[in-house]
């Protein structure tokens, strides 16, 4: 019984993070439809950038976030004004297309840029386990997720209070509505992915404190499709509830299958989860059921 | 009647698409505060020319000018921030959000001010059912109510120009009948408005000057209550005799 609840608080966590990662996917989907193969990659990137502040710079880790957070900022408007305008009419298979070329030039261009570089980034101090009811919680794990969860909160205090969220709430809703009120296109887009962008620093580098290291932080991005599919594709709400399903998933697997058939299956269910909900209900717990052509 | 005291001048403005052209070499004047109709059958390129002058197409020639300016080329965020704003046909509801929201939208134009309290009394006096419909998604209102939005919206933005394309368009009668009589009080806050209609009678009837439109082309031009007496208005659009 113990050992459950230490499965399923522990799921939670990690799905703390994922929900932060997979808005950063959602945001992009919900204002152009755009499907961004490439989150896994945007998070590696914005924790080397973050490691690299820290290591190559020696500005601490406070100095390393917003080096990193200027830095992707940089990446999404130079993506938008060179990539994406130079689209602007081609069809959003392209656009998709693009991403995972993205993704790859990422990859390729991180391992040359940041040579050299441990892509690791320290704790800024070290925590005892902690035991809450008899349950051990992973304190970083906690830290990582009350992180997490506050950057969600504010993230949506942004999309409802404010007026820039307003207007990528609308353009979400329909573009030429919102471009008929004077909203501009092009100027919303770039902030998009200028938030993917800050997103990514957070969440690769609150991933990067509980996995212990910069290694394999693009495999993150595979978290994202089982999330997305599971809460449907272009609801907030439904992704948040994905996230921590998967989470618990994961941990449930990595806790009672992972020592019978010896290892793994843990990164397999969501996939399984994710095959079962298409036949099931394709457009997601949360998805609206009409699919419209885009 | 195009004269250079206008605010709206389209001289000789010619749109297509692809090979098909809509509009050719249309020239028509939208004087300030004043309702102006054009008229024609489907495909006469009357919704064309309206989404030319928002920046929507961009025409192959000819020059749009607003208060002296030319606004050809412009994006459409840089039209509307001239207060010239169109609601297309169809209406454009952002159907999840509310109708304050889509109300606050339609005063984006203003720039960062976010006080939009005189533009809402301005749409509550006009529209009083949507004040009590301003919690509900614009999605969930009747056919009316959502283009009595769709028009509040745009006052929101306190246009010099409106552009309306079929108002009218799948409404019941009594409805068709509310709207037109709100359209001409639009007019009192200094609002121009150019309203596309196949209901030739009901436009007619609330401008001042009209334009028949004809495969592209203006075939007929003059005061309203003119053009509602000529006997080729009378029998192509008006389905007398």
């Amino acid at each position: 019984m113990e050992f459950l609840a230490f499965l399923v608080v522990d799921g939670l966590l990690v799905g703390a993070i994922y929900a932060l990662v997979a808005l950063a996917f959602v945001v992009v989907y919900k204002a152009s439809g755009m499907i961004n193969f490439a989150v896994g990659e945007w998070m590696m990137l914005g924790s080397r950038m973050v490691a690299a502040g820290v290591h190559g710079l020696g500005v601490g880790l406070g100095g390393g976030l917003v080096f990193a957070c200027v830095g992707m900022v940089a990446v999404a408007m130079a993506f938008t004004r060179v990539v994406l305008r130079q689209l602007f009419s081609q069809s959003l298979l392209t656009l998709i297309m693009v991403t995972i070329g993205l993704g790859i030039f990422m990859r390729g261009s991180a391992a040359l840029v940041f040579a050299g570089l441990p892509g690791g980034i320290a704790r800024p101090l070290p925590l005892e386990p902690l035991t809450v009811l008899g349950v051990p919680v992973s304190a970083e794990k906690l830290v990582a997720a009350a992180i997490a969860g506050a950057c969600i909160v504010a993230l949506s205090w942004f999309f409802r209070g404010s007026r820039t969220g307003l207007a990528l709430r609308a353009i979400a809703n329909d573009q030429q509505v919102a471009m008929s009120v004077g909203i501009d296109l092009d100027r919303h887009f770039a902030i998009t992915w200028g938030l993917v962008g800050v997103l990514s620093v957070l969440a690769g580098t609150l991933w990067s404190f509980v996995t212990g290291g910069g290694f394999g932080v693009e495999l993150l991005g595979l978290k994202v499709f089982p999330i997305v599919i599971v809460g449907g594709l272009d609801s907030f709400p439904g992704t948040i509830v994905g996230a921590f399903a998967i989470g618990i998933l994961e941990s449930l697997t990595a806790g009672y299958v992972d020592p019978v058939v010896g290892g793994g299956f843990s990164h397999v269910a969501s996939y399984v989860v994710l095959i079962a909900t298409l036949f099931v209900r394709p457009y997601g717990l949360f998805g609206r059921t009409e699919i419209e052509p885009r | 009647m195009p004269d250079s005291s206008a605010l709206l001048e389209v001289q000789d403005l010619h749109v297509s698409y692809g090979r098909i052209r809509a509009v050719q070499g249309v020239s028509i004047a939208v004087p300030d505060a004043a309702v102006v109709a054009l008229i024609g059958a489907n495909g006469a390129g009357k919704s064309t020319l309206l989404r030319a002058i928002s920046g929507l197409i961009r025409p192959r020639r000819g020059v749009i000018r607003f208060l002296g300016e030319d606004l050809v080329g412009l994006p459409v965020h840089q039209v509307v921030r001239r207060r010239v704003v169109h609601v297309p046909e169809g209406r454009g509801m952002l159907a999840r959000m509310s109708v304050l929201e889509n109300l606050r939208l339609g005063g984006f134009a203003h720039g960062g001010r976010t006080d939009l309290a005189p533009e809402l009394d301005r749409v509550w006096a006009l529209f009083p059912v949507l004040r009590d419909r301003r919690g509900q998604l614009a999605g969930s209102l009747s056919g009316g109510e959502q283009q009595m939005l769709a028009i509040a919206r745009a006052m929101m933005a306190r246009p010099r120009l409106l552009m309306l394309d079929e108002p009218s368009l799948g409404l019941a009668p009594l409805l068709v009948r509310e709207i037109f009589r709100i359209i001409p009080r639009l007019t009192a806050a200094g609002t121009a408005v150019l309203l596309v209609e196949q209901n030739a009678r009901m436009a007619l009837q609330c401008a001042a000057h009209a334009y028949v439109l004809q495969t592209g082309r203006v075939v007929l031009s003059g005061r309203a209550t003119d053009l509602l007496a000529a006997p080729e208005v009378q029998r192509a659009y008006l389905g007398a005799g």
